[in-house]
């Protein structure tokens, strides 16, 4: 089963990911900032990792850009609560979808299904 | 003194013709006394030549008569003279006084003549005289007179010539034997006299009145231009510019009117000009004045939009999260009551909890709707992208959208929509927000079977890059008090209902409209209806990339 990594320092959302993917049988694990993410998805494993734009230490889109060559096969999706520049900027760069907060769970289900597709082609 | 200032005091008019008149009628009366003067003494020559002709005539042919003292040869020569009208009477005496002959009647009292008739006997010249005689006539009196030749011996004369002239035999004596006395009446000289005294008079008179006619129309000649010349300068500095002097004349006071003229004429266009930049100027002024007035308020405004941007974008941001986890968990939750649902609990209650569930879902959604429009503040949520849109496609969409609202409250709605509109760099997602919002506040505000109209319609070179476009959405609702038109673009203003607006629609479509670099304006009578006009200018790509470039170097600092 996948691997999904949560990057987000709302614990609420947090909560609310682990418990909803985990109902969806995936295999979740959480970091609450940038740091403890970048570190988390660069030791690997993980197939998704559904990144908050806005974190503190480092920024969603540091996260994808320290990360580099050692993404691998990783697939993102950002989730932002103030749709500025950065999210623009993550929207237009990365080709990763980005989610305005508050986000619908289906349409949530709906790009992760669609992101893992994209790994095994 | 008075006289000379009540001279340079009088009119031009008075001036010429007083003195002139003066000088003329004093020049006649000298001149036709003098020939008056002439005239009476040569009629009284004449009078005394033609006495003195006439007595010494007589003096001839009466010599006999005397001699021989016989009236009657004297009186037929004495009545001769009763042809002449002049002759007052005649008379001839002897050497002893006694009157042989006479004619006429003697007025004159005789101890007046004595003198002159003892004059006369002792001489044997003519004696002549003026004498005023009874009832105070006058007449011109003559004694002459009458002698005789006498022929005297060479004897005689020898003792007395001393025999000198020895050829003479004889030589003639003249011997006075008596006198004539002429008396002529003066009246016809003084007749005469007086005629031309009339004449002279009448003469002068005539003179004067002529002269006096000529000098007035010579003087007003010049001084009829001269007036028509005050009064215009008058005019003039009383300020009536549009005043011409009519002239036809080429002399000094034709040169002084086309001078006026030209003067008045540069005058006029110096105050038209003056007047010109009077208006300009306050034209200026007003325009100026409004242009400050906009660029406060609007100043006012996009600081009041800033403050409540950045609130915003705080706001949002802390608010997001907890929404985000409220609609999650409220989704997650009607799905696990789909998917298994407890089995203590009644069919009736499980109703009641996905009811439940599902406002919280509805609410949460109707929060991040707010918090997103109050996001559009935000100078980072400015960061839409641009595409070409056809706006009468956007605006058709959004018709259809709201179409059946609209039909549910019995409104209806025209479209005039233009056909000649081009395509512009848009945002069609947020114009179709403008166009809703701008709709729905239209359709709140009207009552039962009335219309909505939309127009649109394309102004062709108004705006600065190809023109623009305009849309008018047009009620007959009850309209915005003129209190409210300044606060309507404010955010959060509303007249409505708690739950039924947030205010947040017109703040909303203002920022969107300002960062298409359009307009919004409402017209508003209250009771009439309200007006909405959206101007969008047409082809402004290069400065919307401008204004993106700024926001990005700005939204660095803001993360
Ligand atoms: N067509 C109109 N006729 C009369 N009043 C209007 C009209 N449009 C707007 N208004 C007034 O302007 C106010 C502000 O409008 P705005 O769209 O900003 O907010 P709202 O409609 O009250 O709420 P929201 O649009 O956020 O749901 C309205 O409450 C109303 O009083
Ligand atoms: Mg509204």
């Amino acid at each position: 089963m996948a691997k999904i990594l949560i990057v987000d320092d709302s614990k609420v959302i947090r909560d609310l990911l682990t418990e909803f993917l985990g109902e969806l049988s995936y295999q979740v694990d959480s970091a609450e900032d940038g740091a403890k993410g970048l570190k988390m998805a660069s030791d690997g494993g993980y197939d998704l990792c559904i990144c908050d734009v806005h974190l503190p230490k480092l920024n969603g889109y540091q996260i994808l850009t320290e990360l580099g060559e050692a993404r691998g096969k990783m697939q993102f999706i950002f989730t932002d609560s103030l749709p500025d520049e950065l999210a623009d900027q993550i929207r237009k760069t990365t080709g990763f979808a980005c989610l305005g907060k508050p986000f619908d769970l289906h349409q949530l289900t709906e790009i992760i299904t669609q992101s893992l597709e994209k790994i095994h082609t | 003194m008075i006289w000379q200032w009540r001279l340079s005091d009088m009119k031009l008019r008075t001036k010429f013709v007083l003195p002139i008149s003066a000088l003329v009628m004093v020049c006649m009366i000298v001149l036709a006394g003098y020939l008056i003067q002439r005239q009476s003494e040569s009629y009284h020559r004449e009078l005394e030549s033609q006495g003195e002709t006439m007595i010494k005539i007589l003096a001839i042919n009466a010599e006999s008569g005397v001699l021989f003292e016989s009236p009657y040869e004297l009186d037929p020569l004495l009545s001769t003279l009763s042809h002449f009208s002049s002759v007052e009477y005649c008379l001839i005496q002897n050497l002893e006084g006694n009157i042989i002959s006479h004619i006429g009647q003697n007025h004159i009292p005789l101890d007046t003549l004595q003198v002159l008739r003892d004059c006369g006997r002792e001489s044997i010249n003519l004696v002549s005289d003026y004498i005023v005689g009874r009832e105070g006539k006058e007449l011109f009196v003559l004694v002459y007179p009458i002698s005789t030749e006498k022929k005297v011996m060479p004897r005689e004369t020898l003792g007395m010539t001393g025999g000198v002239d020895l050829s003479l035999t004889q030589s003639t004596v003249s011997e006075t034997i008596g006198w004539i006395e002429l008396g002529m009446s003066v009246e016809s000289v003084e007749q005469a006299t007086t005629h031309a005294t009339t004449a002279a008079v009448f003469l002068t008179l005539i003179v004067l009145l002529a002269t006096i006619l000529i000098v007035i129309l010579i003087v007003n000649a010049v001084v009829q231009p001269i007036t028509t010349l005050v009064e215009a300068t008058d005019k003039i500095s009383r300020g009536d510019f549009s005043t011409i002097v009519q002239t036809d004349h080429d002399d000094e006071i034709g040169q002084l009117a086309k001078t006026i003229n030209r003067m008045s004429a540069s005058l006029r266009q110096s105050r038209n000009e003056i007047e010109q930049y009077n208006r300009t100027l306050e034209e200026k002024i007003i325009e100026r004045t409004k242009q400050l007035d906009d660029a406060q308020t609007q100043l006012i405004q996009s600081e009041k939009m800033g403050a409540i941007g950045q609130l915003a974008a705080g706001v949002a941001h802390e608010l997001n999260n907890p929404l985000g986890g409220i609609l999650g968990y409220a989704q997650f939750t009607l799905e696990k009551l789909h998917k298994n649902i407890p089995d203590k609990t009644t069919p009736k209650e499980i109703e009641g909890y996905l009811r439940y569930v599902g406002d919280i879902e509805l609410q949460t959604r109707r929060c991040k709707t707010i918090v997103q429009n109050l996001l559009r503040f935000s100078r980072s949520s400015r960061t839409v992208d641009f595409d070409e849109i056809d706006v009468n496609q956007v605006m058709g969409g959004t018709i259809a959208f709201v179409e059946h609202q609209l039909r549910m409250n019995n409104i209806e709605l025209e479209v005039q929509l233009g056909t000649d509109l081009p395509t512009l760099q848009g945002n069609a997602g947020q114009l179709q927000q403008v166009f809703t919002n701008l709709i729905i506040n239209a359709m709140h505000a009207s009552e039962q079977n009335t219309v909505i109209t939309i127009t649109s319609r394309y102004h062709h070179a108004l705006g600065e890059f190809g023109g623009t476009v305009e849309f008018n959405v047009i009620d007959s609702g009850h309209g915005i008090a003129q209190e409210n038109i300044k606060k309507i673009f404010e955010p959060f203003f509303t007249t409505k209902d708690v739950g039924k607006g947030t205010g947040l629609g017109l703040s909303v479509s203002y920022g969107i409209i300002k960062e298409h670099g359009g307009e919004i304006t409402v017209k508003s009578e209250i009771d009439k209806g309200t007006t909405f006009t959206v101007i969008l200018p047409v082809q402004k790509k290069e400065q919307l990339a401008d204004i993106s470039k700024d926001d990005n170097s700005d939204g660095e600092q803001s993360v």
